[in-house]
Formats: structure tokens, sequence, C-alpha cells
């Protein structure tokens, strides 16, 4: 009678995988950093001077890279940067944000740069705020940390839940721009999380010690503590306000179906950045995170290709509230048939 | 009374927009500007010669710095100012080889790819009265043996053996100033304009 549209059953395994991108992102920020120094020392003819573990990952990513370079002097260069701009395998990627807000900056179009940026745009378009949700570094230790909020408030301790305007973002990434504008140098970078970690994290490796940015960021970090959880994400980040607008009208989306929910929201309360699953509030915040299907105990979530989101479609048909609802009407029906 | 909210909209617009540049305000506050000495502060090979045009140009990636061999690469961090997270070439402490990794690297064009002899990080400059040689207190040569560009940047004065003379062609790398044995450090970097022999007060 119902319940026949059942998601493809991988979705619900999705949260895993970004799992796994989240921890590999990272992991290379901070392997990248530790594989330059060793170069140095093996340009320096000096490999026997690494230790063996680091001899062994050395070679593992000079194997990995060594199809990308035609000089074996730079094995290892095909992988290298962070998120804000990097060489990806030979391939050199930007962040939308560094583009916009250098062009703010600079007030001029180089287009080699703009370039780079170009298929993280397309894929934003197709995928809203993806970035947000599968590789942001940022994100991960901020998915960790609202995990230590939740420990925290097992223990007893209030982690903040105050509820703040979204719209706010936008205004900050129009302050950054015309702030790099009026400044002439690339402001946003120096509070745009997964810029500065990248940065912070190569200077701590490379060339020791943190610089600014590892303060600002430990102040986000408090900020979700005490604040809102995932705060900084929802209501400040200039990156996130560019990929929501640019992932207004994406294709891919979270949606649900009406005929499988019960109603249990278990989708709203796993959802990071405070979104509305259970009565079809996504909107272009929504980072395809993929968290709610994984959670939903009644596969009444999936992917959909669609420019929008199907308006509210009333309570779930396997909920209570709709079923009262249905009895309510039914009844004439069923005298007259009987 | 209608212009009594429309003002007191103003004022909540003005104070919601002064809001947003707060963590900016926060990151600025963070980086307090520091007058850096030129002379140890040397952009990379291939740098937009005007500093405004780097600054804005510069995302601050330290993609330069990642594929630096040597490692000579620095940032301005806390200290810098304007020019936080924008790149800088310490020579006395490491210097430049021009071997042109870094502007293949960058991704805008803050470094931009320039051949060998083209470069411009300024030029080599030589106290007279302090170097070994020019005040017969030895011999030396270090840093024209160690000159990548050799002949052309630097070489010995005529009918002398070991007093360094710069010549015109210098680009600046300051591999001379990282291996000065003298402890003044006589060689050092300058601006193009300012010659390549340290002026005298007396």
């Amino acid at each position: 009678m119902h319940a026949t549209r059942k998601p493809f059953f991988l979705w619900r395994h999705l949260n895993k995988l970004r799992w796994l991108t989240l921890a590999t992102v990272f992991s290379m920020l901070v392997l990248l950093p530790f594989l330059h120094v060793y170069q140095t020392y093996v340009a320096a003819h000096a490999y026997d001077l690494l230790a063996p573990q680091e001899q062994e990952l050395y070679d593992t990513m000079e194997a990995l890279t060594a199809p990308f370079v035609t000089d074996p002097a730079e094995d290892l260069d095909a992988v290298k940067g962070n998120t804000w701009s990097g060489n990806l395998f030979g391939l050199k990627l930007s962040d939308p944000l560094a583009a916009l807000s250098q062009v703010a900056a600079g007030m001029n179009l180089y287009t080699p740069f703009l370039l780079t940026a170009l298929i993280p745009v397309v894929f934003t378009l197709l995928f809203g705020r993806f970035y947000c949700g599968w590789i942001c570094p940022a994100s991960f230790l901020y998915e960790l940390n609202s995990n230590f909020a939740i420990l925290l408030r097992r223990i007893g301790l209030s982690t903040g839940h105050r509820k703040l305007d979204r719209r706010f973002k936008y205004l900050v990434l129009g302050a950054g721009l015309v702030l790099s504008m009026l400044t002439g140098s690339v402001i946003v970078a120096a509070i745009y999380p997964p810029a500065v970690l990248g940065r912070e994290i190569y200077y701590a490796v490379a060339l020791g010690g943190f610089g600014a940015g590892a303060v600002f960021f430990a102040a986000t970090m408090l900020f979700d503590l005490m604040v809102a959880q995932r705060g900084f994400c929802r209501y400040l980040c200039p990156g996130g306000a560019l990929y929501s607008l640019l992932g207004r009208y994406r294709l891919v989306r979270v949606q649900r179906v009406v005929e499988n929910c019960n109603d249990c929201a278990k989708c709203n309360a796993i959802c990071e950045f405070g979104l509305d699953p259970l009565r079809d509030g996504f909107g272009q915040e929504c980072n395809n995170c993929a968290a709610c299907i994984a959670v939903c105990p009644t596969d009444a979530l999936t992917f959909e290709i669609r420019p929008s989101d199907i308006a509210y479609q009333g309570p779930g048909h396997l909920g209570k509230r709709y079923q009262h609802r249905q009895r309510r009407e039914t009844p004439p029906e069923v005298e007259a048939t009987a | 009374m209608r212009r009594r909210t429309l003002l007191q909209r103003l004022m909540y617009a003005t104070g919601i927009a002064a809001a947003s540049t707060l963590p900016y305000g926060f990151g600025r506050l963070a980086t307090p500007e520091v007058q850096a000495d030129p002379r140890t502060h040397l952009r990379p090979p291939g740098a937009l010669k005007d500093d405004d045009a780097f600054n804005a140009a510069c995302i601050g990636c330290g993609l330069c710095g990642e594929v630096c061999p040597p490692r000579c690469i620095r940032f301005y961090r806390r200290e810098g100012g304007y020019r936080v997270n924008t790149p800088y070439i310490n020579p006395e402490e490491k210097a430049c080889t021009l071997c042109a990794k870094c502007m293949e690297a960058c991704p805008t064009e803050a470094l931009t790819e320039t051949p060998r002899n083209e470069i411009d990080m300024g030029i080599a400059q030589i106290d007279r009265s302090a170097c070994y040689p020019w005040v017969d207190r030895g011999i030396c040569g270090a840093c024209v043996s160690i000159c990548p560009l050799g002949e052309r940047a630097i070489g010995f004065k005529y009918w002398n053996q070991y007093q360094p003379v710069v010549k015109s062609e210098c680009v600046g790398c300051g591999l001379c100033v990282e291996v000065c044995p003298h402890p003044s450090l006589p060689i050092r970097i300058v601006e193009r304009s300012q010659g390549t022999v340290a002026p005298h007060r007396l």
C-alpha cells in the first residue's frame, strides 16, 4: 500500500565515507609539511638521516606521485599545498573564496588563478555546500568539537545552543570583500578556518611555531562550545556564505520521502547545522553530509536531483499525526462500504 | 515619529554591519604592524615589485614555502600587520638558490615566472669599511665563490685577488649574505637604487 520508494541502500553509508574523506584531507594537511621537510633532507643527499618510518612514508608518497612528475628531483611536488590553494596530482585547485577575495583585493582578473577555482565552483553548483561537509579540514575538528560538547553535556556542563540569524554570515562575507578592497590585502584568509588551519599546521611543522591564526582558530572552537553548536560555520563563516549562495539551486539534494517518515525527528537532532529535515526545511545551508540519511530508522531520507526543495509535505505517513488524521477523515467511507 | 523609527532602523543596520567586521578586527588585532627591516625581509624571486600589488595578489596559501627546496621562504606571522601570511626571505638565515620552484607553484600573479637574469630581489651592497679583504684583514672570497650567477654578478677588484665588487647583473638572491663570515655581515641585499657600495657618513 505504501513505503514503495526506498532510497538506494548505499546512501546510508555515505556518512562513513564522509568521515574517511575528512580524516584523509586533515591527515594530508599534517603529512605534507612533514614530507616537505623530508624532501629537503633527500635533496641534500641525506636520505639516510631520516628515521626508517620517515623513509617509508617518503617512499610511499614518492611512488604515488612519481607518475605525475617528469623530473625525479621534483618527486612529491605533485601533491602540495592545502585546501585554500593547492596542487592535487598536478591539478591546481583553489578555493572559490580565495579567487573572489583576491579579485576584490587586487581589483583585477588574473585568469590562470580564476581557472583553478573553476572545478570547485562547478561542484558547488551541483552539490551545494558539499565542501563544508566533505572536505573542509576545519569541519573535521569542529565536528569532533561538537562530539566533545556532547561529552561535556553528559557530565553536566551546559554548552551553548543560541539561535542567531543565519543571514549574518552573508554580511561577514560582504564585509570581508569590502575590507579586502579597502585594505588591498586578502583579509578573508585571516578568518576563514580551513585557510587558517592549513597554513598554521604548515607553519607549526615546517617552520616551527604557530602564527596568529592558531589563536583565532582556538577562539572559534570556544565560540562553538559556548555560543552555538557549529556556530562559526552557521553564522560567521564567509566561505560557508559563498557556498550557500552558489548552492542555492544545487541539483543534488537530500529530500524527505513523506511516505516512509514516522516523525521521529532524529534527523533534526543529528543535523550539525540545525536544519529542519523533518519539515522539509533543508534550504541552501544543507551541506549534503548525509548524517540524517544514516540516522533515519525508516529510510525516509534520500538524494534527489531537483533544483529546489520540495515544499512542506505534511507529517510523515508512518507517524501518529498523519494516521489520526487519516482515521478522522476515513470513517464515513468505511461505513459506506460496510 | 516616522523619522525616529527610520533613524532607529538605520542605527540598527549600522550596528549589524559593524558587528560583521568583528572577526576581521579580531584577526587584525592578533597581528600588529611591526616595521620589518627590508634587508632581512626580501620578497621571493619573481615577486611583483610594488609591495601593495603583491599584498593584493598574494592569498597567503603558503605554496611557495611548501615547494622551496632550501626552505628559505618564511612568512610574516604575528608581527605581519597587513602583510600577514605573505612570504619573505631572510638571507641572513637561509638564502634563495634561484631554483624557480616558488614561481611555478604560485597560483596567483604574486610570483610570476621570470627568467633567472631578470629576477629583481634587490642588489648586493658591500660595506668596504668592514669586509675583511677590503680592510686588509685577510683573504676571503666566499661571496664570489658561492654566487650562482658567477662573474656576471660579483667579481674581484682588478689587480686584487680578494676584494669583492658587485656588478649590475646581481639579482639579489642573498647567498653571499648567507655565507659571509664577518659577524656584522658587510654584504647585504638592498634596493637596486641604493647601489653596490655602502655609502659612508664621515
